[in-house]
C-alpha cells in the first residue's frame, strides 16, 4: 500500500475543503476575514491540532502549486480580454504602473536594508506586491523562499483590501481609475476584490493594474536586487 | 451525486481539455526561451507574455483559450494556498522580526499605492 498517495489525495482534499468552507464564512462580509486567509489558517490549525507534519500535507499541496505555472500562462488570456476594454489610457495606466510598481520593489529593499534584516528576508519580500504565482516564482528565482513570499503576500493585499481606500482618499485621491490603478498595482488580486466592489471601472483598472505589474516586478526585480545587493 | 457527476463532467469537458494543453504548450515555450536565454525570468511569466501577443495578433482566438483559463483563474487562489500553508515550518525563522518586517512591508505598500494613484490622478482629468 502506497501511503504518500493517501497523503496527496489529504493535502489535495483538506486544502478544497477549507477553501470552500471559507468561501461561505465570505457571505459576511468582514474584510479582513478573506478567504485565502482564513483557509490557510484554517488548514495550519487543523494540522497543529492533529500532528500532522507540514511535509505530509504537501505531498498533495505540491500537485496543487503546480497548477500554478499554467494558471499564470492564462492570466495572459484574462490580461488581453481587460485589454481591449481600455486601450485608450492604457499608455498613462502603463507608466504609472511601471513607476509604482519599481517603487513598491526600491522601497521595500531600502526598507529591509535600513531595518538591518538579513538576505532572504528581503530576496522573499523584494516581489511582496504582485499576485501570488508571479510572486512566488520570482522570489524562486531570487533565491528567497517561495513560503515566507506567500504568506506576506497575502497579507499585503488583505491589508491593500481594507485600508488601502481609506488611506487614497485621505490622501485626496479621488479619481477612480486613479484608486483602481493604485490598489492593483500595491494589494494585486485581493486589492482589486476591493477596486471591483468599488465599481466596474475601478474594477478594470485595478485588474490591468496588477497584471502589468506582474511583469514589470518579475522583470525588474531581479535586476534591482543584482545591482542594490 | 449527479451534481457532482455533472460538474466534473463539464470540468473535463474536451473543448476545455484542448484549451488545457494549448495553455501548456504556451508554458513549454516559455520554458524553452526562458532556459535557452538563461533568463532571470521564470518561463510562466514567459508564456503569459508569449499567450497575450498570440491572442493580440490573432494567432491563437481566445475562444481557444478561455474555457480553460477562465477555470484555471477561478481556481487560482487555490493553487497558492499550499505555499501560504508552508508559511507554518517558517514562522519560528520570521517570528523574531515581525515588528520590523511590518513596519516596511507597510510603508512600502502604502508609498506604492500613493506613488501609483498620483500619477493618474494628476495627468488625468
Amino acid at each position: 500500500m502506497n501511503f504518500s498517495f493517501l497523503w496527496a489525495i489529504f493535502g489535495i482534499g483538506i486544502t478544497l475543503v477549507f477553501y470552500a468552507l471559507a468561501g461561505k464564512i465570505k457571505r459576511f462580509k468582514i474584510a479582513f476575514l478573506n478567504p485565502v486567509l482564513l483557509a490557510i489558517v484554517g488548514i495550519i490549525v487543523f494540522l497543529k491540532v492533529f500532528d500532522i507534519p507540514f511535509e505530509a500535507y504537501n505531498k498533495g499541496g505540491k500537485i496543487l502549486t503546480y497548477f500554478l505555472g499554467p494558471a499564470v500562462v492564462a492570466l495572459g488570456a484574462f490580461f488581453y480580454e481587460k485589454y481591449e476594454e481600455l486601450r485608450k489610457d492604457l499608455r498613462l495606466l502603463t507608466i504609472a504602473v511601471v513607476i509604482g510598481g519599481i517603487c513598491g520593489v526600491v522601497s521595500i529593499v531600502f526598507f529591509l536594508l535600513l531595518l538591518e534584516m538579513p538576505m532572504f528576508l528581503i530576496q522573499s519580500l523584494a516581489s511582496k506586491s504582485v499576485t501570488t504565482p508571479i510572486a512566488v516564482e520570482i522570489t524562486k528565482n531570487v533565491g528567497g523562499i517561495p513560503d515566507i513570499t506567500a504568506g506576506i503576500v497575502i497579507a499585503v493585499g488583505v491589508f491593500g483590501n481594507v485600508f488601502g481606500l481609506y488611506f487614497l482618499n485621505k490622501m485626496g485621491i479621488t479619481n477612480q481609475r486613479a484608486i483602481g490603478a493604485a490598489l492593483g498595482t500595491a494589494a494585486h488580486g485581493i486589492g482589486t476584490a476591493r477596486a471591483i466592489e468599488e465599481g466596474k471601472i475601478p474594477g478594470v483598472y485595478s485588474g490591468i493594474a496588477m497584471c502589468l505589474n506582474g511583469i514589470v516586478t518579475a522583470v525588474v526585480t531581479p535586476v534591482i536586487l543584482h545591482f542594490l545587493l | 451525486m449527479h451534481r457532482v457527476l455533472n460538474y466534473l463532467k463539464d470540468l473535463f469537458s474536451w473543448a476545455r481539455l484542448k484549451a488545457f494543453f494549448f495553455i501548456l504548450l504556451f508554458l513549454l515555450m516559455g520554458e524553452v526561451i526562458s532556459y535557452l536565454f538563461a533568463l532571470p525570468v521564470g518561463g510562466n511569466i514567459i508564456g503569459m507574455v508569449l499567450l497575450f501577443v498570440a491572442l493580440k495578433y490573432k494567432w491563437v482566438p481566445l475562444r481557444a483559450i478561455k474555457p480553460a483559463s477562465d477555470k484555471l483563474i477561478e481556481f487560482l487562489v487555490v493553487f497558492f494556498i499550499p505555499y501560504g500553508v508552508g508559511l507554518m515550518v517558517y514562522f519560528d525563522l520570521i517570528k523574531s522580526y515581525w515588528l520590523p518586517l511590518s513596519i516596511a512591508v507597510i510603508a512600502s505598500t502604502l508609498l506604492t499605492l500613493y506613488v501609483t494613484a498620483i500619477i493618474l490622478q494628476k495627468s488625468g482629468k
